[in-house]
């Protein structure tokens, strides 16, 4: 081998040697740093909500539960909540509303004189169906759509984890 | 098409100038055990990098510290192995710069004109069995927190200034939260920052001086 | 060094340039073939051996045994070692700090303090035996100090003794006869043969060094090795690890399930009422730290010892950490336990199949039993806590565990008959077993299998007994 020829097989391999580490470090490491965008955190669950003996008809019954979030090492409770609506006797006529205001997230309030869910930030204004009377909310308030009675008679209403 | 690009960073970057001045130089017949300290650089340069990735989920805090180093070997994808490189790089490091430095003794090219290289080499070395000390700590297990203990204790036994240099150490009189931030700050950028600094000079002076050959008789 | 010397250096200097390679390729690339191979051993070390899990510190816990680094080990031992020599050796900062600074000080001080301009080995004589000498202590030491520990006094001031001569006084001599041969050189060697004598010295002391060391190693060979606790490092070997350590520490108040909610059984505290603490009202309102301090401290007034380290108790922080993780996955609706930390106790029995108390009986009593009966609670001298003490313990141990025996106390209690003392026939002799809750039928039907086949200890035992026994039929005790 010429000293020529030599030099550039020694380039070469100098090149391809640097190559490997780079990639053997660099791409677990790429999995390292994205992992948690990953991660499939859908969580699901039948939470009670209370007796549905208990909830009178036409009147919204509010209701709350807390979920434990995990996030790395960290446990924190949040605490979530909202209104329970009996249209008539019939246990399947429930409309379940979600007490997060759809505008900037906070809770909502039923005022029993004015008939309406009333939010403290902004002024939004919810009607019985959870429909938007005023204010700045883009979208009527977020409906526990499945829902269920055990046979004791509670209420339990289906949560998934966004 | 490349020759163009190549051209136009070479104007406003001098990439020929630097190859010429950088790369294209003379060496003495090379000899591997001169590899050593650019290993020690390469150990260097892999610590920092596992040790920036680590701080991605690591938390300097007693209550967090060591749930955190759990996370890490445990749920983040491939955490064990950044941490285990860094773990093992860590003992390596000490290992490959000694051996460089027994190196550069039995071949004396610590002698004219390369003094303060050796100087420099000295302060590397010292810096990094800090790094060592510092990120032992860290972890924030018994291992961690008890031979932590005794070394600080050890620092304390100077004669004179002794407890001042332990309060100092360990930020108070005990081991403590505060013992661990600076533990912390002290490995992830003081002592690093010192290390590329010394390094820096350190190649600079290598390069002024080119490696040192292999003595034979007539040195 | 003068002017005319520095020249000639530089001119062999450029001699030896101009015979010799280039930075770029030759030596870049040997330096990558180099750094490639550390990267692959850094690989290989941290895939196939990693880091060993460590429990969390605990500043109460001064038990522990604390090392430093293994770079950090030489100067552990010097420091021990030196501290035996006497009247000195209680001059602490003379081995922590004058001997180490020293060495540093003569290392960064090296090339003013060796201002000769020979660089071939057979120049350097002094220099290289001298290094040569410190490194195989340092060496040396290293090794004396990852040894086991003597077990006692003796063995321990035997090993003290070699190991100082090995690590301490055979290099300290070295180093001074060196030092004394360079002081007085021009005496010394006028004859020539005498050049080697430093070499021969050095070699000879070396020998000897390593020698002293290989005399220690093999004594502590012999030594027993403390046994290393297991770590749990993954969420569900916590939990399971957190289950093992209620059922021995907690399950004789609290119940197997943490819903008691009057004590019984207790030795001060019967009829005690507690707020179960399977309750959201315990587990909804009190964070895990909170949790911590409860089971750290106790509740003296409520008659809760306390099981921290730091208050006297026998937990380590990992080990209360690993309790609380297994109460909120097994207990808190709001977590989700993982599916691999719901495991049953035993293996389902076959028909036919007799269980061994290995596999079978020893998990049960350690769920359910150990808590009372084990040494230091009121359980009439029972212990449950190993095969032998099962069989054999107890106020009434002739009648405890029979093979075959129906009238046994143990079969008895624990399908719900207590035994009634003969002389006072309103008074239990043994209660019904456990005192608060049941055991299931399956563990029921796994004692009375086991009790009826003669009580095999071993799985081998148990399994050549397979299919040999007659089971009477199973009575689920009364609630």
């Amino acid at each position: 081998m010429s000293e020529i020829n030599r030099r550039e097989f020694i380039k070469g391999a100098a090149a391809v040697v640097g190559g490997l580490i780079t990639a053997v470090i660099g791409l677990p490491t790429i999995a390292y740093l994205i992992d948690p965008a990953l991660r499939e955190s859908a969580k699901e669950a039948w939470i009670p909500v209370g007796k549905l003996a208990d909830m009178p008809v036409g009147k919204p019954t509010p209701f709350s539960f807390t979920r434990v979030q995990v996030n790395g090492w960290e446990r924190t409770s949040t605490s979530h909540g909202g209104y329970v609506i009996r249209k008539s006797e019939d246990p399947n006529d429930l409309l379940i509303l979600n007490s997060i205001c759809t505008h900037l997230a906070c809770t909502v309030n039923w005022s029993e004189a004015d008939k309406v869910y009333l939010c403290p930030c902004h002024d939004a204004k919810f009607g019985q169906q959870g429909e938007v009377l005023g204010g700045p909310p883009p979208r009527a308030l977020d409906r526990f759509e499945e829902f269920r009675v055990s046979d004791d008679g509670v209420l339990e209403i289906f949560y998934k984890e966004a | 098409m490349w020759t163009n690009v190549f051209n136009w960073l070479d104007e406003r970057l001098g990439l020929n100038e630097m190859y010429t001045n950088l790369l294209d130089r003379p060496e003495p017949k090379g000899n591997w055990w001169n590899t050593l300290g650019s290993a020690s650089l390469f150990l260097f340069v892999l610590q920092g990098a596992t040790g920036i990735f680590l701080t991605v989920y690591y938390t300097p805090s007693p209550d967090h510290a060591y749930d955190s180093v759990q996370y890490i070997m445990e749920g983040v994808a491939f955490g064990w192995l950044i941490r285990g490189i860094h773990h093992w790089g860590a003992s390596l490091m000490v290992l490959i710069v000694f051996i460089h430095m027994l190196r550069v003794f039995v071949t004396a090219s610590y002698k004219y004109p390369r003094e303060l290289t050796w100087l420099i080499g000295i302060g590397l070395l010292l810096t990094t069995i800090g790094m060592g000390f510092t990120g032992y700590l860290l972890p924030w297990n018994q291992r961690a927190f008890w031979a932590t203990t005794v070394g600080t204790q050890i620092a304390g036994t100077v004669p004179y200034i002794g407890e001042f240099i332990l309060k100092v150490l360990r930020g108070g009189p005990d081991l403590s939260a505060l013992t661990l931030q600076r533990f912390f700050s002290a490995h992830i950028w003081m002592l690093p920052a010192a290390l590329a600094g010394l390094i820096g000079v350190h190649l600079y002076l290598i390069m002024r001086h080119g490696e040192s050959h292999f003595p034979t008789k007539e040195d | 060094m003068d002017n005319e010397t520095k020249q000639k250096i530089n001119e062999r200097y450029e001699r030896e340039l101009n015979r010799g390679e280039r930075f770029w390729p030759d030596s870049i690339f040997k330096d990558l073939v180099v750094s490639l191979a550390i990267f692959v051993i850094l690989l290989l070390l941290a895939t196939f051996i990693g880091v060993a899990p460590e429990a969390k510190a605990d500043p109460a816990d001064t038990s522990y045994l604390p090392r430093p680094e293994w770079y950090f080990l030489f100067l552990f031992k010097f420091l021990a070692l030196y501290g035996q020599i006497p009247v000195i050796g209680k001059i602490e900062w003379l081995a922590t700090v004058l001997v180490p600074g020293l060495g540093v000080g003569l290392l960064t001080l090296l090339p003013l303090l060796d201002k000769s301009p020979y660089r071939h080995y057979s120049r350097r004589i002094f220099a290289l035996t001298f290094m040569g000498t410190v490194v195989l202590d340092i060496v040396l030491l290293t090794i004396m100090a990852s040894l086991p520990i003597p077990p006692d006094a003796n063995e321990l001031a035997a090993s003290t003794v070699l190991q100082a001569i090995g690590g301490l006084w055979i290099p300290a001599a070295i180093l001074t006869i060196l030092v004394g041969f360079y002081l007085f050189r021009r005496e010394i060697y006028h004859v020539s043969t005498r050049r080697s004598l430093p070499i021969w010295i050095t070699v000879i002391g070396s020998v000897a060094m390593i020698a002293m060391t290989a005399v220690v190693s093999v004594r502590a060979a012999s030594y027993p090795v403390a046994e290393e606790a297991e770590v749990a490092t993954t969420l569900v070997d916590q939990i399971l690890a957190g289950q093992d350590l209620y059922s021995v520490n907690c399950v004789e108040c609290h119940g197997d399930d943490g819903s008691v909610a009057v004590i019984e059984g207790v030795e001060g505290l019967e009829g005690e009422e507690i707020t179960p603490i399977n309750s959201t009202d315990v587990l909804y309102t009190i964070t895990d730290s909170a949790m911590y301090e409860v089971i750290a401290y106790g509740r003296p007034n409520a008659g809760m010892p306390p099981s921290g380290k730091a208050y006297g108790g026998e937990l380590s922080k990992s080990e209360i950490d690993h309790i609380i993780s297994f109460m909120r996955y097994m207990w808190d609706d709001r977590f989700e336990i993982p599916a691999e930390a719901l495991q049953p106790l035993f293996p389902p029995l076959a028909d036919g199949e007799v269980p061994s108390y290995d596999v079978h009986i020893a998990p049960i009593v350690k769920r359910y039993c150990i808590s009372c009966h084990r040494p230091g609670k009121d359980n009439n001298d029972y212990l449950m806590t190993t095969y032998e003490e099962i069989l054999t313990t107890g106020e009434n141990k002739e009648h405890n565990v029979i093979a075959r025996d129906p009238n046994g106390y143990l079969i008895q209690v624990i399908q719900g008959t207590p035994i009634m003392d003969p002389e006072n026939p309103n008074e239990e002799l043994v209660g019904v077993m456990p005192p608060k809750g049941h055991l299931k039928p399956d563990a029921i039907d796994a004692f009375v299998r086991w009790i009826w086949a003669g009580m095999p200890e071993t799985a081998e035992q148990a399994a050549a007994l397979f299919g040999t026994i007659t089971i009477e039929p199973v009575t689920t005790p009364t609630p």
